[in-house]
């Protein structure tokens, strides 16, 4: 069985099981209550299995070096900005690569960028739950690219993401400390963070209004004049499938 | 901001294997999770304390405390606004206000979002510990030892390996731009945000060249064609160190065991009540803090014999 069927059994296991829990009975199975534990466990889970996908897709020295790189650049850009709060290039820079590599590279390219740079801005539990939240918005940049979004679409995209990566990082916070686990608790510990998160929805939609469609073409040359990609010539749309 | 990194001491407990280190961390993590009772998250927070202090990274520990009170402060204001359960009012706010309705500030919301504080500052204390006394590189070669996917941990390494020199580049790129009469700190937020960003495209192009340089390093040490690779710096795994593994293991595995036997919890609402421990409960209690600590005595343990 492929890795990734495990880990997806696995992960859609522990989900059903967690809502199963207080229905069947509830003395051994109520540690899949404990939704704090639960979100860090499912997360990890997900983190883990795309890195499986990446260790059977990845092939040569090619794909690794850049998606380093790539990882090390936008980790390395939140320091000239560390003195304007909230705003970081990071986002912007891991949806053009999404967008341009496909879903794997963006989503490593993503979890590289967290994982990298709390090695020196401190690591803590937040730290997968960025590796997550940035992670995916390189996959969906992948299938934004799909609908030929434009320098509007790209941007809302930025204004989308802002906000969402906020939720993705309240959801600890709230399922950890919070209590009872309402959705009226949850958009309270929401509003915790509003500013920061519309500070980065704001700074996302200006990166990628004014330099998106450059550093897309600059990704999409050197694409080209390396040829990213492992699978044929007649699959132009990403590097890694 | 420089503090929040690893930092390099003789102490017994930057010498301890990662591998115990992590296991340590998992383990306070699950008991934090698990537990729910204001003592036993009280003692958690106090079990990290005599291994930050042999770690002798006081003050950079102290720097990450401070931010974790920081969210300490929100988590309290939270539980205290939203949380209207408890029976002991203390105030009540007057009108209406979207979301939280009449607010209700009860005594077993405050304390609550104490025991939430202690809960989180046990988690950072024990991050902390980890982020200041393990070197990046250790962590990326226990993680290849553990047998993790291959290719995403050298990924990773590349990227911690890369990460001081693509600093030096940043510097080097904002002294060109600089010299070029480029004023990084000048106008308003839309003008400095757009003057810094040209260092990133500039940054951007260059470590693509980099990329390939290292492709090419790659390729010419023959990357991927043996099976079995070597490594050129090796972290020895002797049998203190196994001991020391599943020592810092146990916790975790009494936080289970805890979570599913419901020991360790405590009910907060509707109204507050003495702690009352039944003797098996004290005897975890102390069980926990003598396993957490138990790390302690283990590193002194090691640099002995590896000096001998």
């Amino acid at each position: 069985m492929k890795p990734r069927y495990v880990f997806l059994a696995v992960i859609s296991g522990l989900a059903v099981a967690s809502f199963l829990a207080p229905v069947v009975s509830p003395s051994p199975l109520g540690i899949l209550q404990n939704w704090g534990l639960m979100s860090i466990v499912l997360v990890a889970l997900t983190i883990v299995a795309f890195f499986f996908e990446f260790e059977t897709k990845a092939t040569g020295s090619k794909e690794i070096a850049l998606i380093g790189i790539l990882g090390t650049v936008s980790a390395v850009v939140r320091i000239p900005f560390a003195a304007i709060p909230s705003v970081q290039p990071c986002t912007y820079l891991i949806i053009c690569s999404g967008y341009v590599f496909g879903p794997l590279a963006g989503f490593m390219v993503g979890a590289i960028t967290a994982l990298v740079s709390n090695f020196f801005l401190g690591q803590g539990p937040w730290t997968i739950y960025q590796m997550f939240a940035w992670g995916l918005s390189g996959v969906s940049a992948s299938y934004l690219r799909r609908l030929n979004p434009g320098r509007r679409g790209l941007i809302f995209f930025g204004v989308v993401w802002g906000y969402l990566f906020g939720i993705v990082m309240n959801l600890w916070f709230w399922a950890a400390f919070v209590y009872p686990l309402t959705p009226r608790t949850f958009l309270v510990s929401l509003l915790n963070s509003l500013w920061f998160d519309t500070a980065h929805a704001v700074a996302n939609a200006i990166f990628l209004g004014l330099w998106g469609n450059k550093t897309i073409s600059i990704l999409e040359r050197f694409r080209k004049r390396f040829q990213w990609q492992t699978s044929g010539p007649e699959k132009r749309a990403a590097a890694l499938p | 901001m420089r503090s929040f990194r690893y930092q390099d001491r003789n102490t017994p407990v930057h010498r301890l294997n990662p591998f115990p280190k992590l296991g340590w961390i998992i383990s306070i993590l699950i008991l934090a999770l698990v537990l729910d009772s204001p003592l036993f998250l009280l003692l958690l927070f106090l079990a990290t304390l005599p291994l930050v202090r042999a770690s002798r990274v006081g003050a950079e520990w102290r720097a990450f405390m401070k931010l974790a009170l920081y969210l300490s402060g929100a988590i309290i204001l939270i539980n205290a606004l939203v949380s209207s359960h408890g029976t002991h009012v203390l105030v009540e706010l007057p009108g209406h206000l979207p979301l939280l309705g009449a607010p209700v500030i009860t005594l077993e919301a405050i304390l609550y979002g104490v025991a939430m504080s202690l809960r989180l500052l046990a988690i950072i204390s024990a991050f902390a510990l980890l982020t200041l006394t393990v070197n990046p590189d250790d962590m990326m070669l226990a993680m290849i030892k553990m047998k993790l996917p291959y290719k995403s941990v050298l990924v990773t390494s590349l990227s911690t390996r890369f990460m001081p020199t693509l600093l030096d580049d940043v510097d080097r790129i904002t002294d060109v731009q600089r010299a070029r009469g480029l004023e990084m700190d000048k106008g308003k937020l839309r003008q400095r945000i757009k003057s810094r960003a040209s260092i990133v495209t500039a940054l951007l192009t260059n470590s693509l060249d980099r990329a390939v340089q290292v492709a090419e390093a790659m390729e010419s040490r023959a990357f991927g064609t043996g099976r079995k690779r070597t490594f050129y710096r090796d972290i020895s795994f002797s049998p203190s160190d196994t001991a020391a593994l599943a020592v810092s293991l146990l916790p975790g595995a009494l936080g289970i065991f805890m979570g599913t036997h419901g020991y360790g919890q405590y009910q907060y609402y509707p109204s507050l009540s003495w702690i009352n421990l039944t003797p098996g409960e004290w005897w975890l209690l102390g069980l926990m803090v003598l396993l957490l600590v138990a790390l302690l005595p283990l590193a002194h343990l090691k640099q002995r014999v590896d000096l001998d």
